[in-house]
């Protein structure tokens, strides 16, 4: 019958078009990245881009806690009213009025990971460039994720707590070198008992390593020049 | 084009009730497990809506897994693949076994059990995901084991279906609402494959990196697109032609907004992450289809609105009616959402912001969902053999759906635009995020009663559904209409009002 292949046809062909053009190319195309070399000469810095890998244990941990669904990684050029390359500490400029505006994700940026987490939602800052801003001990990082309300400053924050990665243990000896520290206005009731101390599991340590190498404004070979003369 | 209840012959009726008894089982099943679904996700959904104004609720030790970050993937998840999917594939078994004009000869019992296998496939997504087995991938949150139990269950009775309408249907011709159906039915698969393999077994193979949200951005829309428009506006156009007695008002305009929103359809999605490190044109070919499918959305909701027109007081008296009515009017609402979040010039302050959120809840809830309750409520008499029990439920179930429902779609997308506008503020350069959290604050309240309202109404339609389901419906020969209250003392066989009865209103 005519009519049916008609429809089969034009089903085929309508959606056939467009699977195979947004998908199933660039998705070849992604997967045959490779690094590339700076050329001293005219990007002035040596090796190759792009220069960060992050870690992949952590990145597991961050996508089976569903971190994804308030943090994005991408940051977006900056026009038409987005200004997400201009904000504090979105970058590695960690100045109050960053210089140069981050420059915008790049996929090269994202090459190695199986997929990468973009995000689904902003409802918490953007962690493109985190590894830049993130706090100089690893313990704060720790007692963001234990407790993200823990002091007066952040009382604001919806961040849920992830508690369940930590373990709350009797103090032995002198204690743990890596048991978490709070703040003194922190509520009593997040605090462990008296004797008690809260340390990160593995999966724990791995995610901060995870955010730590967060660092995707690389310079891009060819580009530096441009970016500086703006 | 549809023939009309007003116009049966006793053989007519006998075979109509040949094909129903044919799919009863899958059906009613697919219907019952579908709306237990919908009560959980609801359920998740108001708990997860509340842990984003108040993190500390529910925040005990040993309720780890309820974090924000886990519950909301399970409650979309459950929406989608536990619910809607789930009706969608009971009310296409139905419609093509009508459609087809003759009674399955066999395969009821293993689409049964191909059902049975794609609720253990959601179980075990929901469990996985929130003991931390999920893929964080949009949609696709469920551990990368549970797809192929979905797949093959779905494929199971797509296939069946299909062969079935073939089979019996060779010299009819196409209809409209088989058009659709068919559609919806053959690319499901095809989208769903793609977006598996590639982002589940390919992309873990060779790494895609940033491609990979793009092709989950993509598998979303185009789920959206291609399967819960094309069913959802099937089921409207054999309803609203059957229900109010009048032919489809234009064959023309109804093929024209077929093909516009099969063409378009596979195009859009990667407008997700416009300005972001997916090549720039897949975002904006995106935007440019998701705005052109304006196109096809207001033809069909012109073609719908005009085969209505005259008979709108029936909207009054059937529930079938009148939750179809609304779906329709909302498939306009979701795509103008959905160019008004998918552009430059007015997306900027919506990407990543809750307004997201309320364009997938306006696709599958007010515009999908209520299509299915429109259908469920006509089929289900049909197979369960008795009448719905009481008109109060269902009005009730209807009012509380509507206002639930657009309340949520109304907070999610203007406090979408507060969130976005907040961060996009140069005032708020250098500010911590409490700006944009502050600002949304107020319509996650708003979010968090809606979904009280609507888990209201749903706990009242899934124990309505299962009392219907296990045949302890009321025993009579006239449908459950909307105009009394009291409809036992006197069963509604009265003509339709002329104007609007006060209880309706209520």
């Amino acid at each position: 019958m005519t009519g049916s292949r008609k429809f089969l046809f034009g089903l085929a062909g309508a959606f056939g078009v467009p699977w195979l053009l947004l998908v199933i190319i660039p998705v070849i195309k992604a997967q045959k990245l490779t690094p590339e070399a700076y050329d001293k000469d005219r990007d002035g810095i040596e090796g190759v881009y792009p220069s960060t890998s992050i870690d992949r244990q952590g990145q597991l941990v961050y996508i089976s806690e569903g971190c994804a669904q308030c943090h994005t990684q991408m940051i977006r050029p900056s026009f038409v009213g987005i200004l997400d390359g201009w904000k504090k500490g979105w970058g590695s400029d960690q100045s109050d009025q960053p210089k140069h505006a981050v420059r915008p994700s790049k996929w090269e940026d994202y090459m190695g990971e199986p997929v990468a987490p973009l995000g689904i939602q902003r409802n918490g800052p953007d962690l493109a460039n985190y590894g830049y801003r993130a706090p100089k001990e690893r313990a704060a990082i720790h007692l963001k994720l234990y407790a993200p309300r823990a002091s007066k400053t952040n009382a604001w924050s919806m961040m849920p707590s992830y508690r369940h990665l930590y373990k709350v243990k009797a103090i032995e000896g002198n204690g743990s070198s890596h048991a978490l520290e709070f703040p003194e206005d922190m509520a009593k009731e997040l605090k462990p008992k008296k004797g008690f101390e809260v340390v990160p599991t593995p999966a724990a340590e791995q995610l901060v390593d995870y955010l730590l190498s967060l660092k995707k404004d690389a310079p891009v070979p060819g580009e530096v020049v441009a970016e500086d003369a703006k | 084009m549809a023939t009309t209840d007003s116009s049966i012959s006793n053989s007519d009726s006998l075979r109509r009730a040949a094909i129903d008894r044919s799919v009863k089982g899958p059906v009613l099943f697919l219907f019952a497990n579908a709306a237990m679904w919908l009560l959980a996700s609801t359920v998740m959904g108001l708990i997860a809506s509340i842990k984003l104004v108040s993190p500390d609720f529910l925040n005990y030790d040993w309720l780890w897994f309820l974090n924000y970050s886990r519950l909301q993937p399970a409650h979309m998840a459950a929406l989608v693949y536990g619910w809607a999917m789930q009706a969608g594939l009971g009310v296409a078994v139905w419609l093509l076994a009508r459609r087809s004009g003759q009674a399955l000869s066999g395969g009821a019992g293993t689409m049964l059990v191909a059902g049975i296998f794609w609720n253990v496939g959601v179980t075990l997504g929901v469990i996985g995901i929130l003991s931390g087995a999920g893929t964080a991938l949009q949609w696709l949150e469920f551990p990368s084991f549970v797809w192929p139990v979905l797949l093959i269950p779905y494929l199971v009775i797509a296939v069946n279906m299909i062969v079935h309408y073939n089979r019996a249907n060779r010299q009819q011709g196409f209809h409209l609402t088989s058009w659709y159906l068919l559609a919806a039915l053959l690319c499901f698969p095809w989208i769903f494959l793609t977006g598996n393999l590639v982002l589940n077994c390919f992309a873990a193979a060779t790494p895609i990196g940033a491609i990979g949200a793009g092709v989950n951005a993509w598998y979303v829309s185009a789920t959206i697109m291609l399967f819960f428009a094309p069913l959802g506006l099937g089921v409207c156009y054999y309803f609203i032609p059957k229900i109010t007695g009048q032919p489809v008002y234009s064959y023309q305009l109804a093929q024209i907004g077929f093909w516009g929103l099969i063409i378009l359809g596979g195009w859009s999605g990667f407008q997700k992450y416009m300005g972001g490190p997916v090549p720039s044109w897949t975002a904006a070919v995106g935007g440019m289809a998701t705005i052109l499918l304006l196109v096809p959305a207001g033809i069909v909701a012109l073609n719908h609105h005009l085969t209505t027109s005259g008979k709108h007081s029936l909207i009054e008296t059937s529930p079938t009616l009148r939750f179809i009515f609304v779906g329709s009017a909302s498939f306009l609402v979701t795509s103008g959402i959905a160019a008004l979040i998918s552009n430059f010039w007015t997306g900027t302050n919506f990407q990543f912001t809750y307004a997201e959120y309320g364009y997938h809840l306006a696709a599958v809830y007010a515009f999908f969902s209520m299509t299915m309750f429109g259908a469920i409520y006509y089929i289900t008499p049909r197979l369960a053999g008795c009448e719905w029990l009481s008109a109060r439920l269902i009005r009730n179930h209807f009012w509380f759906s509507v206002y639930g429902i657009t309340a949520l779609v109304a907070c999610m997308v203007i406090g979408g635009l507060a969130q976005g506008q907040s961060q996009n503020n140069p005032d708020n350069w250098n500010q911590p995020f409490i700006g944009s959290v502050i600002n949304a604050r107020g319509y996650l309240v708003g979010r968090a009663l809606a979904w009280a309202f609507i888990l209201w109404s749903n706990f009242w339609f899934f124990t309505h559904l299962v009392f219907m389901v296990l045949g302890l419906g009321r025993r009579s020969v006239a449908p459950t209409l909307l105009v009394h209250d009291h409809h036992d003392e006197r069963p509604a066989a009265v003509p339709a009002p002329t104007h609007p009865p006060a209880s309706a209103t209520a």
